[in-house]
């Protein structure tokens, strides 16, 4: 029964208005494979596998599941004929417990009489998050209370049943801790054994590289070709791999070229003695051309001290300070030139309903009004040449955000602050799903403002990146700082890990 | 290149698929009465009946004018009504007693300030939804005009010495809603007050990240939309030279229907325009007109509406589905 065929697709088209996300794609998925997909952002990897779970209907082309035609009206049919697919972004139900979501739907199986018997569910909640190696979170357990990265673990366990033949994991590692994607590969193995399919979409070659036994890359809407197991273990598939993404070599240079810290002797920025939530007593202070990087678990508190330093956390005790001026909510923030990209990217840094030009304007307006006239043509120029910059993948800059690609957004959530041209710049995971040849230019764009005196922020749960463009990497674990590097050559993430878990 | 030039208009409608409701409603309008008024009688078009579909028109359209600002915000007011019967109040009663409607505009004026500036600021500040403090101000204003007509010992009062016909002239009408017209238009696509308000409709959280002081802008449309009544209290009142303690009742909802019949979302945001108050409170205003004139009865005329309504709603409220790859 190995190998065999469980989901085909032929000649699968895909397209909105005018863009063509999937040209004629033929994808052959089998038994016990984890089959990697890879490309760029907007290649339309993850529509092959939005069409096949039911999200959204192809243009044309026909789909075979289990050899028999496979026409989904939406997810949760396929989900119950066994397609379950786990997304980026959060999906689950807030202000209710975990419990709630887990047997959201299924709530008849505890109920007599109409009556839902709380206590029964909470155990059988236990026992399915024991099962998958869940230990920290209790069925009886708010979701509210949970961080992103337990609420997107408790999605996983939602998703996945006995039933379930085919997983999609669609860049859901990027919110995951180590130990959260410890739980996850272990899932996607154990399935592949037990004859199932998985299809792991991702960013992180290294992580592809480890995980899947088969590769498939995709380039603007086309597959490129695909890789075995035994070429993945090729020394040179990580260029090869690249190449065929990106279409063209991408050169060496990617992080920061040097390898020393350096710094501008003029402090940009002051956290002073802060403390707030769990966070006790915490002091830094970022200079003027300095990028300090922040790592740790998702969970340890970076991302709290990113915004309490751009005034979004009422502080119990200390301040934040910019020059002798304190700094007492974001307003204020912005007006003393500093910036934020916030980690949530569809409820804060984007307004999903608007258009990319109206995005990447928002926070200059102020700059680009004369006696209270706002140019359109002023706002198109500073709007295209960001679009430009960041190689953004739309029609024009009129196109609604919501309609972007997951990396694609990103790049309008980095393009609003690069348009405001502010001096601090705090960055919570801003290459967070975004494609190499656009963190190659991010990367040269952060570059670029250290050089030319900016300070910046920048929160990150790929050690690579901070090791890569920070001048000191501050680890916190627990909501304290357990260790603090310099830039060196020589740091490797085994020397960082240890102090993160 | 064939393939993108028929799927542009394609993507347009869905994109648009509110607004060719709305334009394609009052075209409908706009037709059949053209074609079927002169049978049963009159035509739609001659200088009597265009003179009673601008009195129609005026006082809503000045109304949802303004009321764009406030809805562009995702919220919407009840106090309309209310505020434009106080304002009427205001300016007969301050006329009769000092010769001019100067004094009783000024007062008007400063009230729809302070209402605004209220309405504004409550929802952020008291965390409760603006809609909440415009039904404390509606029940107020209530308060206030029955007060003030039991001290009258009258359900209306009228103007007794000024000439106010000068309101009633059809190009004044014309003249004063296309001035509106074009000062909210400008203020709403060509300021920050517009574009901020949108986007605080459209996402609080991401607009105040991106450096809007939430509290002022809504403080700001609440004011516009004030301004606009106490101009849309002048024509109702100029209509009889008088007012009663029924004046403007029920108006705030003429405003929420004319502007969904214009195609504006109710949730606010981008998608919100100045046209959508322009194009609805035509369609609502020559319903009014034109049925009547081919003998549809008073009551019919309410369902007629309520169809057309129907239809816009639902086609405002589809849910998009055109989401790109991730």
């Amino acid at each position: 029964m190995a190998n065999e065929v469980i989901f085909e697709a032929h000649h699968m088209h895909k397209a909105f208005g005018p863009t063509i996300a999937l040209k004629d794609v033929d994808f052959t998925l089998r038994r016990g494979e984890i089959r990697g997909l890879i490309g760029e952002n907007g290649s339309g990897k993850s529509t092959i596998m939005s069409i096949a779970g039911g999200m959204q209907p192809a243009t044309s082309g026909e789909m075979l599941y289990m050899g028999k035609p496979w026409q989904p009206r939406n997810m949760i049919e396929s989900q119950q004929a066994g397609i379950s697919m786990i997304l980026q972004e959060a999906n689950t139900i807030n202000g209710v417990t975990v419990a709630q979501n887990l047997f959201a739907g299924r709530e008849k199986e505890f109920s007599r009489f109409g009556v839902i018997n709380m206590n029964k569910m909470y155990s059988a909640a236990d026992k399915l998050l024991k099962k998958f190696g869940i230990e920290n979170i209790r069925g009886r357990d708010s979701i509210s209370s949970l961080t992103f990265e337990d609420c997107k673990l408790t999605e996983i366990v939602r998703c996945v049943s006995d039933d379930t033949q085919i997983l999609v994991v669609d860049e859901t590692t990027t919110a995951l801790s180590m130990e959260g994607r410890e739980i996850l590969y272990r899932l996607i193995h154990k399935m592949a054994a037990e004859n199932k399919a998985v299809v792991f979409i991702s960013h992180d070659m290294d992580e592809i590289l480890a995980q899947c036994t088969a590769l498939t890359v995709l380039r603007d809407g086309d597959i490129i070709g695909s890789l075995t197991r035994g070429e993945m273990d090729a020394p040179d598939a990580v260029q090869r791999i690249r190449f065929m993404m990106v279409g063209r070599e991408i050169g060496e240079k990617y992080y920061r070229e040097d390898t020393e810290p350096s710094r501008l002797a003029e402090v940009a920025l002051t956290l002073e003695n802060i403390s707030f939530g769990a966070i006790h007593d915490f002091s830094l202070e970022l200079h003027k051309g300095e990028i300090v990087g922040f790592g740790g678990l998702s969970g340890c508190g970076m991302h709290e001290i990113g915004r309490a330093a751009y005034g979004l956390e009422k502080l119990d005790g200390g301040r934040v300070r910019r020059g002798e001026h304190t700094i007492r909510g974001c307003l204020d923030a912005i007006q003393h030139g500093i910036g934020y990209i916030s980690k949530n990217r569809d409820t804060e840094a984007l307004i999903m309903d608007a258009a990319i030009q109206g995005n990447i304007v928002l926070p200059s307006l102020s700059s680009l009004q004369k006696h209270g006239f706002i140019s359109p043509a002023a706002e198109k120029k500073l709007a295209q040449k960001q679009i430009d910059a960041l190689r953004i993948k739309c029609g024009s800059g009129a196109q609604f955000v919501s309609t972007l690609s997951g990396g694609n957004k990103q790049k309008v959530s980095f393009a609003k602050w690069l348009a405001k041209d502010s001096d601090i710049l705090i960055m919570d995971c801003p290459t967070r799903g975004v494609d190499i040849g656009v963190k190659q230019a991010m990367y040269a764009l952060i570059d670029e403002m250290k050089k030319s005196g900016k300070a910046i922020l920048l929160i990150s749960e790929e050690l690579s990146e901070l090791i890569g463009m920070a001048d000191r990497i501050i680890i916190m674990k627990d909501f304290v700082v357990t260790k603090e590097f310099n830039r060196s050559a020589d740091l490797k993430q085994t020397d960082i890990i240890e102090y993160m878990i | 290149m064939g393939e993108k030039t028929a799927a542009a208009p394609r993507a347009w409608l869905s994109k648009h698929s509110a607004q060719a409701a709305a334009y394609s409603g009052l075209a409908m309008c706009l037709i059949l009465f053209t074609i079927l008024t002169p049978i049963f009688g009159e035509s739609i078009w001659s200088a009597q009946e265009l003179h009673t579909l601008m009195q129609n028109v005026i006082v809503l359209a000045l109304m949802s004018v303004g009321a764009v600002f406030v809805y562009s915000l995702g919220s919407m007011d009840i106090s309309i009504g209310k505020q434009i019967g106080l304002y009427a109040t205001l300016t007969v009663i301050l006329g009769n007693t000092t010769g001019s409607i100067l004094a009783g505009l000024a007062l008007s004026l400063i009230i729809s300030v302070i209402i605004g500036a209220v309405n504004g600021a409550a929802g952020e500040l008291l965390h409760i939804h603006p809609v909440i403090s415009s039904l404390v101000f509606q029940m107020v204003l209530s308060g206030i005009s029955s007060v003030t007509y039991n001290s009258v010992g009258s359900r209306n009062v009228a103007l007794t010495s000024i000439d106010v016909s000068f309101f009633r002239q059809t190009w004044v009408m014309v003249l004063a809603l296309v001035i509106e017209v074009l000062v909210v238009s400008y203020l709403f696509n060509y300021t920050k007050l517009g574009k901020n308000a949108k986007a605080i409709g459209a996402n609080p959280v991401a607009a105040s990240q991106s450096g809007i002081n939430l509290i002022r802008y809504k403080i700001i449309a609440y004011i516009i939309m004030g301004v606009c009544i106490v101009a849309a209290s002048l024509f109702q009142m100029g209509y009889t030279a008088s007012a009663s303690d029924s004046t403007g009742t029920g108006f705030e909802m003429n405003v929420m229907v004319a502007l969904i019949l214009g195609g504006m979302p109710l949730s606010g945001g981008m998608r919100s325009r100045v046209s959508c108050a322009v194009v609805g409170s035509f369609t609502y205003a020559l319903l009014d007109v034109g049925l009547p004139m081919l003998g549809v009865a008073a009551n019919q005329v309410f369902v007629i509406k309520a169809i057309l309504f129907l239809v816009v709603v639902v086609l405002t409220c589809r849910k998009k589905s055109g989401t790109l790859p991730r």
